[in-house]
């Protein structure tokens, strides 16, 4: 973990404004999974049409960063942007296929669920880094709790005690 | 269920959680053996109706690549089964005692679930005794029935 990792939204967005090239590769690196969530899972572009999407979000955000008004709102901000440069791509409707109608609910509980998901994937690296390991094994790769014991050597039965103690350490980061 | 009816343990949210990932693992994994399964049984009622031809060799590489599959989805829920009986014996050291036999009750279906897979993965596939996934079937099962026995002795 480099030491950029650790900064708030608002921090990395100074350094970036202090022309930190670092910075920027950090900054690109934070957001760049929900950029292609949203025009991937949002907006369903297809993968070279997301492409397109993605490039011109960052190079937006790094020609536009002065308009930011509060540093600390660059991830709405990068949000909105992105939508609105996913809705353009379909308008020009060259490739992809829009959401038909019946599924513009559907978006929209779609984007109620990228929020959540990068609120607790933000939470999660507020955890200890044995939590996040842990974590991040059993419910993002599917890993058993015999896997998990052997790769970490940690007793395999005290496994779903640690990670229901690393939940209750997340909902609080969450509700704080 | 254990874990949600007990208002008063601090962690059953995140026993709950875990149980809810493990069931959502279980369910795909069912529909996907069935299939593997068929998917292999038609390619051994085509390779016993084929006879020796030059094709031969290759059915039979088809064929191993198949049942090969079809063996990596019951190991899968063996091990499901072993996690679902160790969960099993945490909830029901911290729950509520009135939802403790259904902890108990859990596990012991988890070890069921994890012996009749390992069987799927020795006896339907004929894996050899050697075989690596065999040896995880095996150990998988065994956990699961070693946390459902505690279990249920220690509630006894």
């Amino acid at each position: 973990m480099s030491s950029l990792d650790t900064l708030t939204d608002a921090e990395l967005v100074q350094r970036c404004r202090a022309g930190d090239p670092e910075a920027w590769n950090a900054l690109v690196e934070r957001f760049s999974r929900y950029v292609y969530a949203i025009c991937v899972k949002g907006f369903r572009l297809q993968e070279e049409d997301a492409e397109d999407v993605f490039q011109d979000v960052f190079t937006r955000v790094y020609t536009q960063l002065e308009k930011l008004r509060d540093d600390a709102a660059v991830r709405p901000w990068i949000a909105q942007l992105t939508r609105r440069l996913c809705l353009d791509s379909i308008a020009r409707g060259s490739r992809e296929q829009p959401a038909p109608e019946q599924d513009l609910e559907e978006s929209s509980d779609d984007f109620a669920e990228i929020e959540e998901a990068f609120a607790v994937r933000e939470a999660v690296t507020t955890l200890g880094e044995t939590c996040q390991e842990i974590l991040d094994r059993f419910f993002a790769r599917d890993q058993s709790y015999r896997t998990i014991s052997a790769e970490l050597d940690i007793p395999a039965g005290t496994i779903a005690s640690r990670i229901a103690r690393c939940l209750r350490k997340l909902r609080e980061e969450l509700e704080a | 269920m254990v874990a949600r009816c007990s208002k008063e343990w601090e962690e059953a949210g995140g026993i709950a959680a875990q149980a809810l990932a493990l069931q959502a693992r279980a369910a795909p994994l069912a529909h996907a053996d069935a299939e593997a399964w068929e998917d292999a049984l038609s390619a051994l009622r085509r390779a016993g109706a084929g006879g020796r031809d030059d094709g031969g060799a290759r059915r039979d590489h088809a064929l191993e690549r198949k049942l090969e599959r079809a063996a990596v989805v019951p190991l899968e829920i063996a091990a499901l089964g072993a996690d679902t009986a160790e969960l099993a014996v945490v909830a029901a050291e911290r729950c509520d005692g009135a939802y403790r036999a259904d902890a108990a009750a859990a596990a012991a279906l988890a070890a069921g679930g994890a012996r009749a897979a390992a069987h799927l993965v020795e006896v339907n596939l004929g894996v050899r005794a050697g075989d690596e996934r065999l040896a995880r079937a095996r150990g998988s099962e065994q956990a699961a029935a070693e946390a459902a026995d505690r279990l249920l002795a220690a509630i006894r």
